[in-house]
């Protein structure tokens, strides 16, 4: 039982820190966007528009180190999102650990196949639909 | 300088939607995304594909955001919604994948139509949501063993322990499915299925269904914004906006709830949401070019059907709860 708390109070700061950290990303990035005027070689107005094509297609997701490196606000925001993404992502990995160590085989069954769900629709879906 | 200004303010427009979707979803039970979405794109013209994109990212932040509380009390039962997960995960990959195929063949309309059903039929349960706090006791079945679906959490307003025990976990996992289709389909944490499925059909608490509902919303919608990134459905101004602006109003929302002590008060926000439903199905139909009439009408046809439909929900639940004290 005592186990059973501490993988509960993790998962409650995992959540809470996904979200803060995603935030602090978020709003620094649009800080950024303004203050710039600009971001990945777009105007504000275009990244402001909703009939552009700015959209998550054009982001690389391999520009965000560098884009964070320099200090684009767009990368910045890209970098809160995936965040936001991940975080009960972790969460579902805390409990997988939990049952792992609690031996309980059906369980941790069931978080792989929770797991191979996410990664399916991040991982392989993406690489069928171009 | 004043397009700066402009774009700023255009910034903190979306924002103060969010805000207000993010109140009027805890304030009824639905969720911040199910109001957003009608919200962004019936008046703020921000195409459907972006909108739903924008509140499956703030369904991600809500729900962490409220879920982090409720872990923490360890009345969310970790254990019964990784289990669900696995058929919400698979579904928001279809239903993610049926929208992908949707919006390649300018089916957009039907979207509006499925999201005014969905939003308006989901109105039902809600309303009928929390009569009792603890379910009538049912036997445990041969998937209670199996999957460990007992458990008990401390309830602070009845000051006692709560135990209880889920049964028809197939069931529960059927209806999972649905609500993931739904989420990906619609950019929804689609909570009112979610709570079906674990209230109606595993006979769980209240307590635990919604707060385990909370942090199994997370999960699926995670799964759809995957698939919603790579195809482009997040515009990252629109996205930021929402996941401030909807973060801010469901704390804010969790704050008024339990300052509202007049009940009565969530018809007007149960109306106000039925209002936005009918316009989605109408704007859909609409864009199909199922109906022709301007805008005006629209809007005059969806208030009336919506006071029609909530001041017909009131009447019933008041005198259910007439027949209810008598019996």
């Amino acid at each position: 039982m005592e186990k059973q708390y501490d993988i509960d109070t993790i998962t409650s700061h995992i959540l809470k820190a996904g979200v803060l950290t995603s935030l602090l990303f978020i709003i620094t990035g649009i800080a950024l966007l303004f203050i710039n005027g600009q971001g990945d070689h777009y105007t504000l107005s275009q990244i402001a528009n909703f009939n552009s094509t700015f959209d998550s297609k054009f982001i690389p997701l391999v520009g965000i180190i560098p884009g964070i490196l320099a200090l684009d606000g767009v990368y910045y925001i890209t970098m809160g999102l995936w965040i936001l993404i991940f975080t009960p992502i972790t969460v579902v990995f805390t409990a997988l650990y939990s049952f792992v160590s609690n031996r309980n085989p059906s369980y941790v069954v069931m978080s792989i196949i929770v797991l191979f769900n996410l990664f399916f629709a991040m991982i392989v879906v993406p690489r069928l639909l171009i | 300088m004043s397009a700066v200004l402009f774009i700023l303010a255009k910034f903190l427009l979306i924002m103060a939607a969010g805000v207000i979707a993010g109140i009027l979803g805890s304030l009824t039970g639905l969720g911040g995304a199910t109001v957003l979405v009608p919200l962004l794109s019936l008046f703020f013209s921000v195409p459907i594909i972006y909108a739903t994109g924008a509140s499956l990212i703030s369904t991600i932040a809500t729900s962490a955001g409220s879920a982090s509380a409720y872990t923490k009390k360890k009345i969310a039962n970790v254990k019964i919604g990784i289990g669900l997960e696995m058929a919400t995960t698979a579904g928001a990959i279809v239903g993610s994948l049926t929208a992908v195929y949707v919006y390649a063949h300018n089916f957009s309309w039907t979207i509006y139509v499925i999201f005014g059903v969905v939003l308006l039929t989901s109105l039902i349960p809600t309303i009928h949501r929390g009569k009792y706090e603890e379910p009538p006791h049912r036997q445990a079945d041969w998937w209670t063993k199996v999957f460990q679906l007992q458990g008990s959490y401390y309830d602070e307003k009845l000051k006692k322990n709560v135990s209880y025990t889920g049964v028809r976990w197939w069931l529960a996992e059927l209806i999972m499915f649905f609500a993931g289709i739904i989420s990906g389909l619609l950019g929804i944490g689609s909570g009112a299925l979610k709570v079906l499925g674990m209230d109606w059909a595993m006979n769980l608490p209240m307590k635990v269904t919604t707060t385990t509902s909370n942090f199994m919303i997370g999960i699926t919608a995670a799964t759809g914004s995957t698939i919603y990134w790579y195809e482009g459905y997040i515009q990252i101004f629109i996205a930021a906006a929402t996941a401030i602006g909807v973060l801010i109003g469901s704390y804010l929302g969790a704050k008024i709830l339990v300052r509202i002590t007049n009940k009565d008060i969530r018809w007007l926000f149960f109306a106000i949401l039925s209002f936005l439903g009918i316009e989605m199905l109408l704007k859909g139909l609409y864009l199909g070019k199922y109906i022709v009439y301007g805008p005006t009408t629209e809007i005059y046809i969806s208030s009336v059907s919506a006071v029609l439909m909530i001041v017909g929900l009131y009447l019933h639940q008041k005198r259910g709860d007439i027949i209810g004290k008598t019996v």
